[in-house]
């Protein structure tokens, strides 16, 4: 019997026009919500943790959202549009975080802190951590939340660079005892609020005045640079009927790709809502805790980590011997995210590089950007869009870092041809 | 000229279709084939900085043309 004939309507034909790629995104995304339920029973906390990561990797992949390319492309193209859209998202999340704060610890000068805000200590493990880490994103082609949803867009060099993070993580592991002892153990924490009597509202202001500081800095930079940025004619759709109004609709959320600025801001509001369910979002703890694991499985186990529990921030969660934490729940739930959102796109291709050098600069960029994930207690999710908004100072400084670290990448990548 | 930078890892797409745009100053056009959605944001800025006009392809998939035209052409 033939099975291949044309019908041009009906059920079958209507099939027929769904592409391929959709189909699988849709089986990802029934999987990914079975997980959610599953997980669920474990604590029933880890659903909404698995569905605002996996709603912050479908953003991140939609509006090609990468924390690697705002600080490299400052100084390789003079372009701050993605610096921009993360400037944006900073200062959503500060609002957001101090509404929740301010439920926790109301009177911020007592010396409590708020519990999982990211307030990380002030000092040279900071400032090197940041540069390790400006630097290996910048060699490997993306941070750690860029890399992970770059591995579930299908992109094989970044598979490379997630085996790198993790063995950075390790060394660290091995070496942090020697950190804790030399500076970390002296270094402080510096909460804005509770200094010199600013509270909440000072807090709030001085962050809010750095960040429109820094954005009209950013647009001095590109102005200097001469970046203009040209209309592009778009094609326009039709949008009468209704069917045409929810395909352009659906063209613009799940086909075309979003501006930077719209991702940057969804992100700050889905950061906002991570730390009202439990803690602001991170993505180093749960790494950090499999390269241990790892370790451990071939008896080269880390030294107890002197001090590390103390701290808040994305390492310190990492001691739970359970598979599915909320460590778990928020790191690996960018992958069936970003994958679905490269699906409904047609967007998922696996991407060899042809060049073995891309291979090697994966790996080491990697490993150094792993060892400054582990020394900084987080990544430039972590460290940098979590803490800043938790009106810690160390958020500050471990940025300024990441941009010297950028800076020395930059130079060191348009020489690798 | 023609840039076949299909596989390669951010920002080699962007970098390499900038240095052919200087290296060419205006004089041919580039032809960008990429499979690196990023590009479609990053290069048409750039095209304006180097004096080129910037047409975007989608091939099907993730695989774009990005053809680069010298201003003077157009004009």
């Amino acid at each position: 019997m033939e099975l291949t004939h044309e019908t041009t309507n009906g059920p079958r034909a209507l099939l027929r026009s769904i592409p391929r790629q959709s189909m699988i995104a849709i089986v990802v995304l029934i999987g990914a919500l079975c997980l959610a339920a599953i997980m669920s029973r474990t604590e029933a906390i880890l659903a909404p943790l698995w569905l605002l990561a996996m709603g912050a990797g479908f953003t991140i992949q939609r509006s090609r959202f990468c924390f690697a390319s705002a600080f490299r492309d400052l100084f390789l193209f003079g372009s701050s549009r993605m610096m921009q859209a993360i400037l944006v998202g900073l200062a959503i999340s500060t609002i957001g975080f101090a509404i929740h704060m301010y439920s926790k610890v109301p009177f911020p000068g007592f010396g409590v802190l708020p519990g999982e805000a990211n307030i990380l200590p002030v000092g040279l493990s900071t400032i090197v951590g940041g540069l390790f880490f400006g630097f290996g994103m910048v060699i490997s082609g993306g941070c750690v939340s860029g890399s992970l949803f770059r591995m579930a867009e299908g992109y094989v060099a970044s598979w490379v660079s997630m085996g790198g993070i993790l063995i950075g993580l390790g060394l660290l592991s091995q070496t942090w005892n020697w950190w804790w002892h030399f500076s970390i153990s002296s270094e402080s924490t510096v909460w804005i609020p509770a200094k010199f009597g600013l509270g909440y509202g000072g807090g709030v202001l001085l962050t809010l005045s750095a960040l429109l500081g820094a954005f009209l800095l950013l647009l001095w930079w590109e102005s200097r640079s001469g970046l203009s940025v040209p209309d592009i004619a778009r094609k326009k759709e039709p949008g009468d009927t209704f069917g045409e109004k929810l395909s352009t609709l659906w063209r613009s959320v799940f086909v075309r790709g979003w501006p930077a600025v719209v991702g940057g801001g969804v992100l700050g509001g889905i950061g906002v809502l991570m730390y009202m369910v439990h803690m602001p979002w991170g993505v180093t703890g749960e790494l950090a805790r499999l390269s241990n694991s790892i370790m451990t499985i071939f008896n080269f186990a880390p030294p107890e980590a002197v001090g590390l529990s103390n701290l808040a921030g994305c390492t310190g969660l990492s001691d739970s011997s359970s598979l599915f934490t909320h460590s778990f729940a928020v790191t690996v739930g960018l992958l069936p995210g970003a994958l679905v959102g490269a699906l409904f796109a047609s967007e998922f291709k696996l991407r060899y590089p042809r060049n073995a050098k891309r291979y090697v600069q994966a790996l080491s960029g990697g490993i150094i950007m792993g060892y400054g994930a582990g020394l900084g207690i987080g990544c430039t999710v972590g460290a940098f869009f979590s803490s800043i908004p938790s009106l810690s100072l160390s958020g500050w400084l471990f940025g300024i870092a990441l941009l010297g670290g950028s800076f020395a990448g930059v130079q060191v990548i348009k020489r690798i041809a | 000229m023609e840039l076949d930078v299909r596989g390669e890892i951010c920002p080699y797409p962007m970098l390499k279709a900038v240095e052919a745009m200087k290296k060419l100053k205006g004089k041919d056009s580039v032809t960008v084939l990429t499979d690196h959605a990023p590009c479609l944001e990053t290069i048409p800025p750039q095209a304006g900085r180097y004096g080129y006009t910037c047409q975007v392809k989608q091939d099907g998939g993730a695989q774009w043309t990005i053809t680069l035209i010298p201003s003077g052409d157009v004009s």
